[in-house]
């Protein structure tokens, strides 16, 4: 039996004043189940990214609800979905975000400083993630001394040092070329088939999304195709 | 804005401390501008207390040697009488009239010209009696001072500067040596040491000729004390004692003036006080300027680091957690100019220690206020931009280019 790792029921969002709302998502719901490799793919509009900040616990829904784990999440409690998202949710973001002052192996230990991982056992683990992602010889290196490849890499460093349930990735070959996006989606597929990652990732790029397990199309809000490679 | 309650962060302290030092020397040309206010501050008020602080010091110097329990009652001239005078046996029975009182001396002094060989110098002149030493601390450094017997003599104590104008090059007054007053030849026979100048002193005793009380016709007109020294009990109520003595001393001729080395101390420290005032309201000033200036670096910081802000509640940061991390950043930036603030108002109070001839003395209690209120300041001001970074769409801080 396979495990829901996300859920979303019925979810809608609107943004604009209150009595004249435009639509986002017109009533969004579907499963990802553990292990899961999937894209959600549509063009510039169609409602993806806010369906990404929904499913990341950064943004509450207008209608509709939000299951991590099996658990409904209550957005609205500022403290708890942010302790919700450091624990069970990783990011990787198109622009990467490290912090440019931090070296590569400080940027990955972030998320444990809001942990509260003690000070002296991250490190270790930093440079153990790092090893893991093939960059155990950049651990000292700062962002700029770093290719795009490298960097993006570190930010999924950064984004599995805390063992999450579900990476969500927005982008995240969008800033590279295409070799090194095509590296960036093997190590992906690697860690995702290795150490049984759950991966939701966002592109435009229908290219992408087929290499993946699972695709969601999305057109004007909606849903209009799920389709499940072999 | 104090009373705001502090975010609720479990952030290990030291470490976001040693992480704001950071991000404050990642830019240090703006967090240096911050300071400047905080600095100026920090500094107006370090110094201020300071300087207070040895001017206090110094005021009580003053009266060390005079002590804090006297009083000098001065007969001024009443009505269409030519002078105001005392009654010398009142004076010289107080200590037994009165039981607030432990000693008191009649005097009269002016000032008159007193030649010495063929050099006139204009000195002060005073008419005194045995019991002067003892309640102005004076000392003889050659010679004797008068005595009762000397009453008919004439004889003089000259003070130690008066000495040395009158002195000969080669030849320094000693006792023995003639000087004369008023067409009168008077004998030296005492050189007084150095004395401090206090606000209660009749006279400047080191620029002085004092003769005896008894033989003042010769010198003054009328010849009775104008002057009287009192020194009162350690218990005593000033200002009782103050009243009784004016009473038992009042006479158609004066109106009495009692001035007491407390009131004179008080009124000096009023003068002080003042002045403290406007230093506080100018370093206050200089302290809401200053956390202005740390309101406005903090808020560009936010502006600037919205992605990092973004990225932190991405990855696990509490709206609490990301209000205590700006915070800390304010209240260390602060912290660094009341620092640097309090070595300025250290050096300026030591330049003013040196230019008013005073010896430097540090209040330890000064040393912790100074940066301990930047800091405070500096969290104060750090609050609004704290809140703000906190309110952050972390989507929109993590898209903003």
């Amino acid at each position: 039996m396979t495990v829901a790792v996300l859920e979303l029921i019925e979810v809608e969002k609107n943004y604009g004043q209150p009595g004249r709302p435009i639509p986002v998502l017109r009533g969004v719901s579907f499963t990802i189940e553990a292990g899961a490799f999937c894209a959600i793919v549509g063009p510039s509009g169609s409602g993806k990214s806010t369906l990404m900040n929904i499913a990341g616990l950064l943004e509450a829904p207008s209608a509709g609800a939000v299951r991590l784990g099996g658990a409904a999440i209550d957005v609205a409690s500022a403290d708890e979905a942010a302790a919700i998202r450091g624990r069970e949710l990783g990011f990787v973001f198109q622009a990467f975000n490290l912090l440019p002052r931090l070296t590569a192996w400080e940027n990955v230990a972030l998320p444990l400083l809001y942990g509260r991982t003690p000070r002296a056992e991250r490190k270790p683990a930093a440079v153990a993630m790092l090893e893991q992602v093939g960059l155990g010889k950049r651990a000292g290196h700062r962002p700029f001394e770093l290719s795009g490849g490298e960097q993006q890499r570190v930010a999924l460093a950064r984004a599995l040092i805390r063992e999450p349930k579900l990476i969500l990735a927005d982008e995240p070959t969008g800033n590279l070329d295409s070799v090194t996006a095509g590296e960036m989606m093997a190590l992906l597929r690697d860690l995702n088939r290795g150490l049984a990652v759950t991966v939701l990732m966002v592109t435009h790029d229908r290219d992408l999304a087929d290499r993946c397990d699972r695709r969601i199309d999305m057109l004007d809000g909606r849903i209009v195709g799920d389709t499940a490679f072999a | 804005m104090i009373a705001w309650p502090l975010p609720a962060s479990r952030l290990p302290l030291a470490e976001s401390v040693a992480e704001a030092f950071a991000n404050l020397y990642a830019q240090r040309q703006r967090s240096a501008l911050a300071l400047l206010g905080i600095l100026i501050g920090t500094a107006s008020i370090v110094a201020m207390l300071t300087i207070g602080h040895m001017a206090q010091l110094e005021t009580l110097k003053l009266f060390r040697h005079l002590g804090v329990d006297m009083l000098q009652i001065h007969a001024m001239p009443a009505g269409d009488a030519p002078a105001g005078v005392l009654d010398r046996g009142v004076v010289e029975r107080l200590p037994a009239s009165d039981p607030a009182v432990l000693a008191a001396t009649p005097l009269v002094a002016d000032h008159d010209t007193v030649s010495a060989g063929a050099k006139t110098f204009d000195l002060g002149i005073a008419a005194v009696t045995a019991s002067l030493p003892r309640l102005m601390t004076l000392t003889v450094g050659q010679g004797r001072f008068i005595e009762p017997i000397d009453d008919d003599n004439l004889v003089a104590v000259v003070g130690v500067q008066a000495a040395q104008k009158l002195s000969a090059p080669g030849a320094p007054l000693i006792p023995g040596a003639k000087v004369g007053l008023k067409g009168y030849i008077f004998t030296v026979i005492g050189v007084l040491d150095s004395v401090p100048y206090t606000a209660l002193d009749p006279m400047d005793v080191n620029n002085s000729v004092l003769i005896p009380l008894a033989g003042a016709r010769r010198v003054f007109e009328p010849p009775d004390p104008t002057t009287a020294l009192v020194h009162l009990r350690p218990e005593a109520d000033v200002k009782a004692a103050g009243q009784r003595i004016s009473a038992a001393l009042a006479n158609r001729t004066a109106t009495l003036q009692v001035m007491s080395a407390r009131d004179l101390i008080r009124g000096m420290n009023a003068q002080k006080a003042i002045h403290s005032q406007l230093l506080t309201a100018v370093g206050a000033i200089s302290l809401l300027v200053g956390g202005i200036g740390v309101m406005n670096v903090m808020l560009m910081g936010v502006m600037e680091r919205r992605r990092e802000i973004g990225l932190r509640a991405a990855i696990g940061a509490t709206p609490g957690d990301l209000q205590f991390m700006f915070l800390v950043e304010a209240g260390a930036l602060a912290f660094v100019g009341g620092v640097v603030g309090l070595a300025c108002g250290l050096l300026a109070a030591l330049v003013t220690a040196k230019a008013s001839g005073w010896s430097f003395s540090l209040a330890l209690w000064v040393l912790p206020l100074g940066p301990g209120v930047a800091a405070l300041v500096g969290v104060a001001f750090g609050l609004y931009p704290a809140v703000k970074a906190s309110r952050l769409n972390p989507i929109e801080a993590l898209r903003s280019e």
